[in-house]
Order: structure tokens, then C-alpha cells, then sequence
């Protein structure tokens, strides 16, 4: 099933979302549109503003007031995206060249805060501190999980609490805020906003070990940049954290703290990991996560979106690219 | 009101920007956050001057002290092979401060400031961004890049808290004031905003310190005029022609 047919219920709500997008990155400076179009055309799942909205269907739903929450939501993400690619050096993202290697380095950083900006002014039209109050942590943390993850590069003695503190912040706590902000801003109540929160970060987590397994055993065409790349980049994720006493691997982790692995050797690197119990183990976790996330759902009150979330979140868990 | 008093003023701001963005990591690999005391001045200017301060009112002047700071952070990444540990964590120190200054206007639900503000860092942007577009712009042009990428932060706070008196004032100061130094780097043959693009623009080498101290001598003159016709403390007036001769 493609992410876009579980979409369908709120289609119309996710072409308002598009065309928000569109006007909010519209700018007078030439380049930042032809960067921020780039972005934009890239493309991308957009779960960030389908959390939101689907969590708002539990509260008193307005496409016209949850614009507010998920068009920023988008936005904070593709301005971090901006930014990775300078911090990470990546060249290809969804199969198209970065604004940092389209143009540069300082573009992407103009680039990146041009949009943060612009999620910043869209979202002062709520005026629920609350709201504002959840995102500005966000927004902290998960810089703090981009720091974390920087300081944890190539350091192998680092355990798996470390890995889940570390994709809580970077990857988790956005999807977990989408949750909730959406539920805040429709005016849920307080036991199923906690509720679609904790939904949310269950959800968040085993996205991102799926995207960390996704590293190993997609193809570069699927991934659109090459596979293990985050690894060559000193990323030590669960799969290789699992494997990490496997004599086998040892010497590809040697070489790629070294910047040394050559293509023969990332292919012979691939094959390893994939073949390994790894990626079985990792994929345990991540179903534990998958678990923790529908067992949210049952709690919530009946509604038929309740369906729809269950449904996303088996698909997350699921997914192949 | 002594010179001591506005530099121990200017220092005591500093000292709560640094508290407030206070991060381990940053700090040890990044250093503390660059800031610019003459604008740092023309954020404490209206207490300074007597309007009352609160609580909020100080929080909102942080604020615009760290998005400075954290724009500022972004300046510092290399065009090209950023890729070092120091160029990694200068991108999340900047992108950090600025979830810090988001924070804190939350947290005091001051919400027209952060609007304020976000409007501010777009216009900022789309002036920076403009050294990097293919389009041939005579100098005026550039004086006006440059007025708004020092100055459209503290416009937007004034706005916000009625300051506008002030305005000009601080506009013409920090535009004069960073031109004085552009001057300086295109002088000693060092890198700067202007010789970056004039030396793609029609522009060669002295021509534009020519143009430059023109225009320097001219705004000098103006900005006396205006600092001696706005109404401030007269030590007030003495501090910004201090900082306009020396």
C-alpha cells in the first residue's frame, strides 16, 4: 500500500498544506526561491503535517486553523534538512542535489534560516502559548540530538540507551510534537492529547530504526544517495550497535573512521550487515516500538481516524524505502 | 549617567545572553556566542535613555541580543568543506540559539516579538543571500543590504515597544559604523561583504574605497546632525559620537 492512499481521507486538507507551503517559502530574493522550489520539489512524505492533522480529527478540526501548526511543522523539518546536509557534507538527498551542493555551503545556511524564519512568522497566528511553548522545546532538543550525534560519531562504546536517547531528539520528539500540537491547537482534551503524544513518539522511534535499517538494506536508487551512508559518515546506528562484537565488522568500522572504505569494500560492508541477525534484531525493536504505538491508539476515544492512525503506523513500521 | 555605567549596562546584557545559551558541548567546541556591543548598546538604548524596564522587556532585549548571535554563528561556515567537527557544530549552535530565543519569548507569551522578530531574520536573509545572486547592483544598493542586515532586528524590537524614536538614530549609526569597517577590510586587501561582490560588480579596488570614504564623510557629517537633534541624556549623545569618531 503506497503512504499516499492512506492519505486519501485528508487529500484535499494535504493540498492546502502543499499550496501553504508554496506561499510560505515565497520570498523576494531570487535564489532563496529557486532553493526553496528545489526543496519543494524534492518532495517528501510529509508526515510531520499528517500527524498533525489526523491528531486534530480528536479535537474540533479546521483545516484552516491546523494549517497554522502543520505547514511550520514541514517547514522546521526541510530547514533542518538544509542544515544536515552542510553538517553531514551530502551531496544527494531523495535523489536530487542539495541546496549545499547546488549552490553552497553558505546558501544552505541562509536557506535554512530563511525557512525557520518563516515557520516562526506562520505560526504566531495561534496565540496558544502552549502551543508555541511546545514547539520552542522542540525545536532545543532536537538540536541537542544533532550535537549528541555529532559527539557520538565513530565512538563504538557507546550502548543502545545512548542510540534511543539520541533518535528520541532527532527524529522522535518532531513526530511526537506533531502529535501533539495538533491535538493542542484543536482543542483535544488533555487525556488524549497525552495519549496521541505518546503515539506520536512510539511511532517517531521506530520510524527512525527503520530508516537506520533502511541505510543497510535499500538500494542506493531507493534511498537516492548511496547505501550506508550514514555509517560511512560515522553514524553508529542499531544495526551496527548489534553487531558490534561481530569480528567481521570491526575492520569496516576501522576503515570507515578512517574515511578509507572503497567502494568494493562498502558493497563487501553491505552484504555483511544484511546477511547479519542485525537487521532481524533491529527489526524486533522497532516492532516492540510499532507495538507500544497501536497499544496508544486503543486508548484513544472512538472515532474513525482512529483507524487511520493504525494503519500509518503499521505502514512506517513496515516500509522498504 | 557615566560612560562606565552604559559599557557596565552593554557588559551586564552580554553576561545574559551568554547565561541564557549556555550549552557544554557548544562552548567547549564552538566558544561563546559572538556579539556586536554597538548593537548591543542600541538594544539597552531606550532603558538607558529612562523608558521602564520589567521583566519582560529584559527578556525580550536578550532575545534579540541571541538571534543576533546565532545569525552571526551561521557566518562563520565556510562556503565550501564545512566539514570538520568545529564547522559541524557552529551550524547547530547557531540553529540552537535560535530554539533558545524561540523558547524564551514563548515562555513570557510574547508572541508579537517572535513575529516581529521572524520577519526580521527573513528580510536579513534575503539581504545576505543577495552576494551570492548573478545580478549587477549599484553601491547604494548595497548600503541598503547592509543597513538592513545590522539594523532590521533592533527596528523590528523598537517597533514592538514603541521605540521609534530612536530609529533613525540607530540606523544610521550601525549602517555608518559597519561601512567604516567594510572600508577598513577593502583597505588592507582583507575579504569582507562589500569587496566579495563589488569586486564582481563594475566596481575595482579603488574605485570603491574612493566611493566608499565619500560616502563615509558624508554620512559622518549627517549623523552628527541627527545625534545632536534627537532627544536622548546628552551622556547618551556623547557615547554614540564617541562611537561614531573613534
Amino acid at each position: 500500500m503506497k503512504l499516499k492512499i492512506l492519505y486519501a481521507d485528508i487529500k484535499s486538507d494535504i493540498e492546502i498544506i502543499e499550496k501553504e507551503l508554496e506561499n510560505a517559502l515565497s520570498s523576494s530574493s531570487h535564489l532563496l526561491n529557486d532553493a526553496s522550489l528545489h526543496l519543494l520539489q524534492a518532495g517528501g512524505k510529509r508526515i510531520r503535517p499528517v500527524f498533525a492533522l489526523l491528531s486534530a480529527k480528536f479535537g474540533d478540526y479546521n483545516i484552516e486553523r491546523m494549517k497554522n501548526i502543520a505547514v511550520p511543522l514541514e517547514l522546521i523539518h526541510m530547514a533542518s534538512l538544509v542544515h544536515d546536509d552542510v553538517i553531514d557534507d551530502s551531496d544527494m538527498r531523495r535523489g536530487r542535489h542539495t541546496v549545499k551542493a547546488q549552490w553552497n555551503n553558505r546558501v544552505a545556511m541562509y536557506t535554512g534560516d530563511f525557512i525557520f524564519a518563516r515557520a516562526l512568522e506562520y505560526v504566531t497566528i495561534i496565540e496558544n502559548p502552549q502551543a508555541h511553548q511546545i514547539l520552542a522545546e522542540t525545536m532545543v532538543e532536537l538540536c541537542n540530538g544533532e550535537v549528541i550525534q555529532i559527539e557520538d560519531k565513530f565512538r563504538l562504546n557507546q550502548t543502545v540507551k545512548d542510540y534511543f536517547r539520541r533518535i528520541k531528539r532527532k527524529t522522535a520528539l518532531l513526530i511526537e510534537s506533531s502529535c501533539e500540537l495538533g491535538a493542542v491547537v484543536s482543542g483535544a482534551d488533555e487525556k488524549t492529547t497525552r495519549h496521541l503524544k505518546r503515539y506520536g513518539y512510539f511511532v517517531g522511534m521506530s520510524f527512525q530504526i527503520i530508516d537506520d535499517i533502511l541505510d543497510f538494506t535499500a538500494t542506493d536508487k531507493q534511498l537516492g544517495k548511496p547505501a550506508g551512508s550514514d555509517f560511512i559518515q560515522g553514524n553508529i546506528t542499531l544495526p551496527i550497535l548489534l553487531m558490534k562484537e561481530d569480528p567481521q565488522i570491526v575492520p569496516y568500522i576501522e576503515k570507515v573512521s578512517t574515511g578509507e572504505l572503497t567502494e568494493e569494500e562498502r558493497q563487501a560492508m553491505l552484504q555483511l550487515v544484511r546477511r547479519s541477525n542485525a537487521i532481524k534484531e533491529a527489526t524486533k525493536v522497532s516492532n516492540l516500538y510499532l507495538k507500544k504505538a497501536l497499544a496508544e491508539v486503543e486508548k484513544l476515544p472512538n472515532n474513525p481516524t482512529k483507524k487511520k492512525m493504525r494503519d500509518i503506523a503499521l505502514f512506517m513500521g513496515k516500509r522498504k524505502f | 549617567m557615566s560612560a562606565t555605567y552604559i559599557t557596565q549596562s552593554i557588559q551586564q546584557l552580554k553576561s545574559n545572553i551568554f547565561m541564557h545559551v549556555r550549552h557544554r558541548a557548544l562552548l567547549q567546541n564552538v566558544g561563546e556566542p559572538i556579539l556586536n556591543k554597538e548593537q548591543l548598546f542600541f538594544i539597552q538604548l531606550p532603558f538607558l535613555d529612562g523608558k521602564p524596564s520589567d521583566d519582560d522587556r529584559k527578556i525580550s532585549a536578550i532575545t534579540v541580543g541571541i538571534v543576533h548571535a546565532s545569525l552571526c554563528e551561521h557566518e562563520k561556515i565556510k562556503e565550501q568543506n564545512a566539514t570538520g567537527k568545529q564547522q559541524q557544530l557552529t551550524v547547530l549552535a547557531g540553529d540552537y540559539y535560535s530554539g533558545r530565543y524561540y523558547q524564551l519569548l514563548a515562555l513570557s507569551k510574547n508572541i508579537q516579538l517572535i513575529q516581529k522578530l521572524s520577519k526580521g531574520i527573513v528580510n536579513r536573509c534575503e539581504q545576505q543571500i543577495k552576494i551570492y545572486e548573478p545580478v549587477k547592483r549599484p553601491l547604494h544598493e548595497w548600503i541598503d543590504s547592509i543597513s538592513i542586515i545590522e539594523c532590521e532586528l533592533i527596528e523590528r524590537y523598537y517597533e514592538a515597544y514603541e521605540f521609534t524614536q530612536y530609529k533613525n538614530v540607530m540606523k544610521k549609526t550601525l549602517t555608518y559604523l559597519r561601512l567604516k569597517q567594510e572600508f577598513s577590510l577593502i583597505k588592507n586587501g582583507e575579504e569582507s561583504f562589500f569587496s566579495k561582490q563589488l569586486h564582481n560588480d563594475k566596481f575595482n579596488s579603488p574605485t570603491i574605497q574612493k566611493e566608499l570614504q565619500e560616502e563615509l564623510m558624508k554620512r559622518q557629517d549627517e549623523l552628527k546632525r541627527i545625534v545632536e537633534h534627537t532627544p536622548i541624556q546628552p551622556e547618551l549623545k556623547q557615547y554614540i559620537e564617541h562611537l561614531i569618531t573613534s
